[in-house]
């Protein structure tokens, strides 16, 4: 019996393969940042006296410009509140591309999206000083939630902006329109409602839409049009936002060269054309576009053609049109159309222009020629602001984040506080060229360091990463399917897992010897590469050693249809993770392939028994189906208010959850003994907990304390559950899974406890699917038909589905918090951090626990299972079993990690993608964990005496 | 499965298939020429169902002509077994209409659509079967007491239901895609699926036999023959 340690310790092996290439993954793929709640503030220009320090004892008055003269010489001076304001009106036209504002007389068929804005290159012939036109440069990712974003912080948005409230949309940092509404000034939104959702309750008016129905073109624009020619009459406001989608919708629906384009480009040429003659001369309007679309290709349809999200340089280059009565400042060479500027400089300028500072986190430079004509001073006044502001943001993000090496950091910090001392010896124009030139030299250096860390994956530990997953799904495959069940004892027993694990072992000192003599600079990934390199070289001798095996297996026979439909349906699973609208409906697909490999099963059989088990199986599924969420891409769903559940319960839920408990544990306490009571305890503390806590007449303490008394008894009957009783594994594999069932209906509340009890009785009935399957004669065959891989993918989708099935969705903003608090707020305790996290982790990944815990049942359960053979046998198909449901969602995480790759620059990939890769991770972890419980758990209690059978 | 020995099965079988092969692809060419295609759903669509009925029983009247002669039975005892069949079929109509909801279709409504896919699938599935054996051998047959693979004629309804489900199956696959074209509307996707799967079947069956046929003359072409077995469902 010696290989039966080796099970577990491979499965550990497999595990850590596994996550630690997830890991390496998710290091390379989730660009993070961290939000800094920092508010940029500002000292008004009053409160200096004439020696250039503040509330200084000289009285003597002076002029504006020679007390800014003095503070600029002041390098230590504090940002000033810029004297001159003015008001801002700026419109945005979504996707409003650089190429859609050129005008070109001579170009006699012009395309769809071509020479359609006539009035911008109108107005800057007419009045060349007072009208701009520039490429105005995205970032990626190219999304218009990112993208404005960016604009009002001036920073790069990456996909984690870690801050204290993960889930929220709010913009946690400090940006334009909070530093305009700080000082009292007032903002006036109209159109697309990402803007009020980012920043609620800032507005003065706001008339937000809703907007994600991209194939509607003119609802948004002409509910725009009905209030901005009011507003702009209006005085009241000192910005006007508005923000027009006919554009971007026109070019999802049809790509830009298409009529439709055609028509919305025309009607934008009206508006901008009575914008521009009615604009009050106080009133600077920037017409800019958020993004640009990629470029249709006309001889032929694709599927692509108008989208946006990637980086080629169509969907980067948009337009920046700017206009203003009194005239903008710069030369020439200023003016010239078609510059390309950064969106990140829009921030700052457009402080710049209401007299504020820059936000906090802006990257920024000014972009000095949309601003209106101001003296050398004040120029220099901005410039310094900007670079001050820079300055305090680099310092601070140093002290809260590594990301940048310190010597690079203190290198920018030297080079911005020298510029900003420089200011003071700017006498001439020609100077201040000069020093504007600096100046925009040295922001780009900034931003070039910051754009390193936040915008660019780090594609060669992603693709390592994914090689490494490939390398260990692969080869466990071919062992799993490969190597026949009755040699996988011999297998185990010999000293194959000894030597791999001495040889990771060995892998993870040299890396350490090279990280302390400095060779390797990043110890953590080469460990995580080694270690997959030589797992995959180890599992692979031994795929080579047992190659005779494999073939005759593989030559005896194909397996079964169920069998080979089962593994398709798992496949196809993970296939269709790579299409968003897969993954938004993954819960009916889910439940539709797992009741066809169920179908597929019973009609191998067909009897009327098996028969009448689908349809209870399929009767299940459906009442799940009312308990499944809504995710806001599902349109109907989410619009009808289905979406948003509530934590408390109605009376009917309260009903359904303190029935559908009472009822598991009246049948389930009868068949395991004297565990029945425990359990019967824990479902009765957990019902009183409930009933307890329930409606306005609730005690919401003693809830609180009979929600504890629950956790404990469910912790003591695990400790329990070691307890050898000699009478092999079944029970205690139950008794586990009932255990995790009362866990779930906990963290999942009393709204959601039912769905625990339907998942729960899935389980049961595909359970007992698997004794009535067809066996050839012998236990021989029977085993082989036992731990087959249908059973395990069968387990596998439903454990995935119960994800769904249990009211959750792969969106974060989907997740309930209320799960961590039901038993009393754990940050009080001295536990406080680790006790949330799990009760998060069973809250949201307790399906996939309960099910990887009660997988060797499968192979255990019913009079005709393993536990009737001798204790190798049952050791190494219940071994084989695990792994095999292992393996499918490391396929599964696989599969998303692939998609996240391909679509890193699509539309949707940080609201869809990316949550379900970071979910499916979840699951993946749950599975793995639940797998290894219970494969110690029979590990445990076989006997290990071998009985003469 | 298929053998030549039996020429006069053969042939029936060809022409079965055939005449299935042109009288199918014509309704729905012309109900998609009148734009009723994307209505198959409605009720208003029942008369598809009609017409698909109509030459599944002719059909099934030439497949079983042969047999008179062996077995002479009282008209009586015919009326009984009518009724028997129709039984039957309204029970397998309310199995199928009970499966799809299963399956994923909408619980409280469309219930006429997932009707009229249900009365398809059992039209194009179990009524050629009972029509040709009674409902004794269908359901013997369905819970696999007896395997009629030797006899071709049953062996080809056979190929032809599991193909029609599995072209149903296949069907829903287009429905969560965020196209937002009418065609994607339940149950239409499930109902062109089933129809498409039936058509395939006999499109198969026709060629195989004139492939079987043809190799005869040419050995070259039993290589296509293979490929067409294996596609043919095997259970």
């Amino acid at each position: 019996m010696k290989e039966k340690w080796n099970f577990i310790l491979y499965l550990v092996w497999f595990s850590y393969l596994i996550l630690s290439a997830v890991l390496m993954f998710g290091q390379g793929f989730l660009l993070s940042r961290k939000t800094l709640s920092d508010v940029s503030e500002c000292v008004p220009l009053k409160s200096f006296g004439c020696d250039g320090h503040q509330n200084s004892s000289v009285k003597v008055p002076c002029s504006d410009d020679n007390k800014i003269r003095r503070i600029l010489s002041n390098s230590g001076s504090p940002i000033i509140c810029a004297p001159k304001k003015n008001k801002v009106a700026l419109i945005l036209v979504d996707a409003l591309r650089y190429d859609f504002t050129e005008y070109d007389e001579s170009n006699a068929s012009p395309l769809y999206y071509q020479n359609r804005l006539p009035v911008i290159r109108k107005t800057v012939d007419k009045w060349p000083n007072r009208a701009r036109v520039f490429r105005f440069m995205a970032d990626p990712p190219t999304t218009t939630l990112q993208r404005v974003k960016a604009l009002v912080t001036g920073s790069l948005p990456t996909f984690i902006d870690m801050s204290a409230n993960f889930a929220a949309m709010e913009i946690q940092e400090d940006n334009v329109i909070d530093q305009i509404v700080k000082q009292g000034n007032k903002a006036v939104l109209l159109g697309d409602d990402t803007w009020a959702r980012l920043m609620p309750a800032r507005w003065h008016r706001s008339h937000a839409l809703y907007s994600f129905h991209t194939w509607d073109l003119d609802t948004v624009d002409n509910e725009v049009d009905s209030k901005i020619y009011d507003e702009l009459k209006k005085s009241d406001w000192d910005i006007l936002v508005a923000h027009y989608l006919g554009v971007d919708h026109a070019g999802h629906r049809y790509g830009p060269n298409h009529p439709e384009m055609a028509r919305k480009l025309k009607e934008t040429n009206a508006r901008l054309e009575r914008f521009i003659e009615m604009l009050p001369p106080d009133v600077i309007l920037y017409v800019i576009g958020d993004h640009g679309m990629t470029e249709t290709d006309s001889q032929e349809w694709k599927k692509s053609d108008g989208d946006h999200g990637g980086e080629s340089k169509a969907e980067r280059t948009a337009a920046l049109f700017a206009y203003c009565s009194t005239g903008f400042a710069g030369d020439e060479a200023d003016r010239q159309i078609g510059r390309e500027v950064q969106q990140t400089d829009l921030a700052s300028t457009l402080s710049a222009a209401l007299g504020r500072p820059p936000p906090a986190p802006s990257l920024g430079n000014l972009l000095l020629p949309v601003l209106p004509n101001m003296p050398v001073a004040h120029t220099l006044l901005h410039l310094s602001n900007n670079l001050k502001q820079v300055t305090q943001y680099l310092v601070r993000y140093g002290e809260e984040s590594q990301q940048i090496s310190l010597d690079r950091l203190a290198q920018l910090i030297n080079a911005t506080r020298t510029q900003i001392g420089l200011a003071a010896g700017v006498e001439t124009e020609a100077d201040l060229r000069i020093y504007i030139s600096d100046v925009r030299n040295l922001m780009d250096k900034v931003r070039g360091a910051f754009r390193e860390v936040w915008v660019e994956f780090d594609s060669l530990s992603m693709l390592r990463a994914l090689l490494l997953l490939l390398l260990a799904v692969f080869f466990n495959w071919i062992i799993t399917e490969g190597i026949p069940v009755e040699r996988i004892p011999h297998v185990f027993a010999s000293s194959f897992v000894p030597s791999g694990l001495v040889s990771v072992a060995v892998c993870i000192g040299l890396c350490y010897t090279a990280y302390y003599l400095e060779i390797l600079e990043n110890v953590e990934h080469a460990i995580i590469l080694s270690t997959g390199l030589v797992s995959g070289a180890i599992t692979c001798v031994l795929v080579v050693m047992h190659w005779d095996g494999i073939t005759q297996r593989w030559s005896e026979g194909r397996a079964q249809f169920y069998d080979r439909f089962a593994r398709t349906a798992l496949f196809a699973s993970a296939v269709i993770l790579v299409s968003n609208s897969y993954i938004i409906e993954e819960g009916a697909t889910l439940s539709y392939l797992t009741l066809s490999v169920l179908g597929v099963i019973v009609w191998n059989v067909r009897t009327v028994k098996s028969f009448l088990l689908w349809a209870a199986f399929g009767g299940v599924m459906v009442l799940t189906r009312s308990y499944r969420g809504c995710r806001e891409e599902q349109g109907d769903c989410w619009t009808a208010g289905e979406g948003s559940t509530t934590g408390n319960a109605s009376r009917a839920a309260l009903v359904l959850a303190l029935g559908s408990v009472a009822a598991v544990i009246a049948i389930a306490r009868r068949h395991v003994e004297w565990r029945g009571y425990g359990i019967v305890i824990a479902g009765i503390f957990a019902c009183a907990h409930w009933a307890v806590g329930w409606g306005s007449l609730g005690s919401p303490s003693r809830s609180r304390m009979l929600a504890r008394g629950a956790w404990l008894v469910i912790a003591t009957m695990f400790v329990l559950l070691w307890r050898k009783d000699g009478r092999g594994a079944t029970m205690p594999l139950v008794v586990s899974g009932l255990l995790f069932y009362l866990a779930n209906t906990l963290v999942l509340g009393a709204a959601f406890a039912p769905t625990a009890g339907l998942a729960l009785l899935s389980g049961f009935i595909a359970l007992n699917v698997v004794p009535i399957l067809k066996t050839e004669g012998s236990t021989k065959f029977s085993l082989a038909t036992r731990c087959n891989s249908s059973m395990a993918c069968l387990w596998a989708l439903l454990a995935s589905y119960h994800f769904y099935g249990t009211g959750h969705h792969a969106t974060l903003g989907h997740v309930r918090w209320a799960a961590v608090f039901h038993a009393g707020d754990p940050n009080y305790t001295s536990f406080g951090t680790p006790i949330s996290v799990v009760l998060m982790f069973i809250y949201l990944f307790g399906m996939p626990l309960m099910f990887g815990a009660t997988v060797p049942l499968l192979a255990l359960w019913g009079s005709k299972g393993a536990s009737a053979l001798g204790p190798r046998t049952q050791l190494a198909a219940v071994f084989s079993i695990c792994l095999k449901f292992a393996l499918c969602f490391a396929i599964r995480v696989f599969a998303c990690a692939l998609s996240a790759t391909i679509h890193c620059r699509h539309l949707m990939i940080w609201g869809v993608f990316t949550p379900k890769l970071l979910f499916e991770v979840g699951s993946c972890f749950a599975a793995l964990l639940g797998a290894l419980i219970g494969a110690i758990l029979t590990m445990w209690h076989i006997p290990s005496q071998v009985r003469s059978s | 499965m298929f053998s030549l020995n039996n020429h006069l099965e053969l042939r029936r079988v060809t022409i079965t298939s055939l005449v299935t092969c042109i009288y199918l692809p014509s309704i729905v060419t012309v109900i998609s020429y009148k734009g009723l295609l994307y209505s198959v759903g409605n009720a208003s669509s029942f008369y598809v169902l009609v017409l698909i009925f109509v030459a599944e029983l002719m059909k099934s009247f030439y497949l079983n002509s042969s047999n008179e002669f062996q077995v002479k039975k009282k008209s009586k005892n015919r009326a009984s077994e009518v009724m028997k069949s129709i039984v039957f079929l309204l029970g397998v109509v309310f199995c199928f209409f009970i499966a799809i909801i299963l399956f994923g279709a909408p619980v409280l409504d469309h219930h006429d659509g997932t009707l009229l896919l249900s009365s398809l699938l059992t039209l194009l599935t179990i009524f050629p079967l009972i029509a040709h054996t009674g409902v004794e051998s269908a359901m013997q047959l369905l819970f696999g007491v007896k395997i009629f693979s030797r006899d071709t004629i049953i062996a080809m309804l056979v190929n032809n239901a599991l193909m029609t489900v599995c072209g149903a199956w296949l069907g829903a696959v287009v429905i969560p895609l965020d196209w937002n074209t009418p065609w994607q509307q339940w149950p239409i996707p499930c109902y062109l699926g089933a129809i498409g799967g039936y058509l395939l079947s006999n499109v198969l069956t026709v060629s195989k036999v004139t492939l079987m046929s043809a190799s005869n003359k040419y050995p070259a072409l039993n290589f296509f023959v293979n490929v067409i077995n294996r596609l043919h469902m095997s259970k």
